[in-house]
C-alpha cells in the first residue's frame, strides 16, 4: 500500500520533468532505496512497471542502489538520484 | 535522437491517495466513504501464467511491510492444491517466521504510525525528540522481529527463503541459539509496550463489531485453523468463497468483502485476540488483564494496546519455538505438480488473508485469488468513521481530519501511510 503512493508520487515526478525539458521518454532512473523503506529492488520494480506503465518511464531502465545504513538521514525513504532524458529530433525542430 | 542526463536528488513522498467523503444531512452523518488504493489486484494478473513454485515471491512482494503474510498463504493454498502435508520442524519454522512479522509489523505499526497519534505528533520523527527512549525501545522490537526474519526468512524485506512443500534451507540448532537471547531481551520490550500502550489517552468507543479470524485447537492463530466468528460462523478455508463476496466499489480500486449473511465484519487483532484469548501463552494475558483488557475487546482505539500484547505473545512463542526446535531431516516435503485448486488462509498481523489458485497439471497458474484484510475491512473501517465523525463535526478542519486518520489508523500499517495525508471532504446536504 505505501510503496503504491511512493511510486505514483515518483512516477508524477518523472513526468513533471520529461514536461519540462520537453522529452519524450525516460530511459534510464536510479533510484536509491533507504535500509528502512521497506522495499527490497524486485519489489520496487514490480510497483514501478506497475505504475508507469502507459507514462513517459514506461520502458526505462532501472538502476537501484540499496542502503543498509539504518541510521541514515533518509533511511525510511526512496530518493530519485538522477534520470535519463531521449527527445527526437523532430520534435525539437 | 538526443539523450540527456539529469541530477535529481528528489525524496518519493507518499501523496494523498487515501480520500474519505463524508455527507452531513440535518446534522447527522449519513455516509462515509473511504476511497483506498490496493495492489494485489494487479498481483493477480502477474501470477496468471506462472509456475506455482514462483507464488511465494511474486506474492511476498505486494506488501513491504507484511511479506511473510502473503507468502504464507500463497505456501498453504498451494500445498492444499497439491495434497501435500507440511509438519513438525518445518511446520514450527514457519510460525517462527511469522512471529518475525507479528513483531515487525506490530512494532512499525504501533511505535511508528499509531502511538505519535495519541502523544499529539504528526509521526515518530517528531515523537522522538521527546521520548527518545520509547521511538528507541520500538526500534529494539522491530529489529528483533527483523532478525527472526533474516534468518529464517534469508532476508529481512522480502524473505526469499519459503518454498512450496517448507524451505529451501532450515537452520540448525547452533544458528538458532543467539537468536533467543534476542528474543529475551525482546519480550522485555514487548512486556513495557503493553505497560506503556495501556497508559495512552484512549477514547471510549466500543462497537459491535462481527468479528472473524482463525481458530485453532492448540495454538493461538497465524498459519492455520477454521474461519470463525463472533456470531457463530465455523468454516473450512475452503469454503470461504461460499460465506464471504467481494463486490467492486466505484470509487475505490480495493474491492469491498462482505459476509453473505452478516454483512460488514472485522478481522484483526482484536477479532483474533477477543475469539483466542485463551490460547494466549499465560504471560501474555496476564499482561493484557494488568492492561485492563477483558477477553474479548472491542473498542477499536485499544487495538494499539492488543497488538502489543500479540507482540509479547509472539516473542514469547519464539523462544519456545526455538527451545524445543528439531533440525529437520529435509528443508522441504517433494511434491508433483497436478492439475488441482488449493485454498489457504493465515493471519497477517491486521488480518485474515485469504489466497486461492487453480493449476493446471504442469502446475501453471490459471487463477490466483488474493483478498487482503483491508478489503475485508474497509466497510467496517467506514461503518466506524460514520459513527464516530458525528461526535467531531465541531472540530476545526485540521483536527478532524487527524481524528479521521486515527481511526484509520487503528487498522492497518499498509494503509496508514497513504491516510496519513487523508483528503477529507466534509459535505452538508
Ligand atoms: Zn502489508
Amino acid at each position: 500500500m505505501h510503496e503504491t503512493a511512493l511510486v505514483k508520487n515518483l512516477i508524477h515526478k518523472l513526468q513533471a520533468i520529461c514536461a519540462e525539458e520537453g522529452a519524450d521518454r525516460v530511459v534510464d532512473i536510479a533510484v536509491w532505496l533507504g535500509a528502512l523503506c521497506h522495499m527490497s529492488p524486485d519489489h520496487f520494480s514490480d510497483h514501478f512497471r506497475q505504475e508507469a506503465a502507459g507514462t513517459c518511464a514506461e520502458r526505462a531502465r532501472l538502476q537501484i542502489e540499496t542502503s543498509d545504513d539504518i541510521n541514515h538521514a533518509n533511511a525510511q525513504d526512496v530518493l530519485l538520484q538522477s534520470l535519463e532524458l531521449e527527445t527526437d529530433d523532430e520534435a525539437l525542430q | 535522437m538526443t539523450r540527456k542526463t539529469i541530477k535529481v536528488n528528489y525524496l518519493a513522498r507518499v501523496e494523498g491517495e487515501g480520500a474519505l467523503n463524508v455527507t452531513v444531512r440535518d446534522g447527522q452523518v449519513s455516509s462515509a466513504e473511504l476511497q483506498i488504493f490496493e495492489p494485489p489486484r494487479f498481483f493477480e494478473a502477474l501470477l496468471r501464467g506462472r509456475d506455482y513454485s514462483e507464488a511465494p515471491d511474486v506474492t511476498a512482494r505486494i506488501c513491504g511491510i507484511c511479506p511473510v503474510a502473503y507468502q504464507m498463504s500463497s505456501v498453504h493454498a498451494m500445498e492444499n492444491a497439491l495434497g501435500i502435508e507440511v509438519g513438525g520442524p518445518l511446520r514450527a519454522l514457519r510460525r517462527l517466521l511469522y512471529c518475525g512479522e507479528w513483531i515487525e509489523s506490530h512494532a512499525l505499526h504501533i511505535y511508528m504510525l499509531h502511538a505519535p497519534d495519541f502523544l499529539g505528533y504528526a509521526g515518530a520523527v517528531d515523537m522522538a525528540r521527546d521520548y527518545p527512549d520509547i521511538v528507541k525501545r520500538g526500534l529494539a522490537l522491530k529489529k528483533a522481529g527483523n532478525a527472526i526474519m533474516a534468518l529464517v526468512g534469508g532476508r529481512e524485506i522480502h524473505p526469499i527463503n519459503v518454498r512450496v512443500g517448507g524451505f529451501y534451507r532450515t537452520p540448525t540448532r547452533k544458528e538458532l541459539a543467539p537468536l533467543a537471547e534476542t528474543l529475551k531481551q525482546a519480550r522485555e520490550d514487548a512486556l513495557a509496550t503493553v505497560r506503556w500502550t495501556a497508559t495512552l489517552d484512549i477514547p471510549e468507543a466500543e462497537r459491535d463489531y462481527h468479528l472473524v479470524a482463525l481458530h485453532h485447537p492448540d495454538e493461538y492463530p497465524m498459519n492455520a485453523g477454521r474461519i470463525i466468528s463472533s456470531r457463530g460462523l465455523d468454516i473450512a478455508v475452503e469454503d470461504y468463497n461460499q460465506h464471504f463476496v467481494e463486490s467492486h466499489v466505484q470509487r475505490s480500486t480495493a474491492l469491498h468483502s462482505h459476509l453473505r449473511e452478516h454483512d460488514c465484519y472485522l478481522v484483526g487483532p482484536l477479532a483474533r485476540y477477543s475469539l483466542n484469548f485463551d490460547k494466549l501463552s499465560p504471560l501474555a494475558r496476564e499482561a493484557a488483564k494488568e492492561a485492563g483488557l477483558g477477553a474479548t475487546c472491542n473498542n477499536p482505539f485499544q487495538s494499539i494496546v492488543v497488538r502489543s500484547i500479540e507482540v509479547l505473545y509472539a516473542c514469547d512463542e519464539a523462544l519456545r519455538l526455538i527451545a524445543s526446535y528439531e533440525e529437520p531431516e529435509q528443508p522441504f516435503v517433494p511434491h508433483e505438480p497436478k492439475a488441482s485448486e488449493g485454498f489457504g488462509c493465515t493471519e497477517a498481523p491486521r488480518g485474515l488473508l485469504f489466497h486461492r489458485y487453480q493449476l493446471d497439471a504442469e502446475g501453471r497458474i490459471l487463477e490466483a485469488q488474493i483478498v487482503p484484510p483491508t478489503s475485508q475491512n474497509q466497510p467496517s473501517i467506514e461503518a466506524d468513521l460514520k459513527e464516530l465523525v458525528g461526535g467531531w463535526l465541531h472540530l476545526p478542519a485540521d483536527a478532524l481530519r487527524e481524528r479521521c486518520e486515527q481511526t484509520i489508523r487503528n487498522y492497518d500499517p499498509c494503509i496508514s501511510c497513504a491516510t496519513h495525508f487523508l483528503k477529507l471532504d466534509v459535505r452538508h446536504e
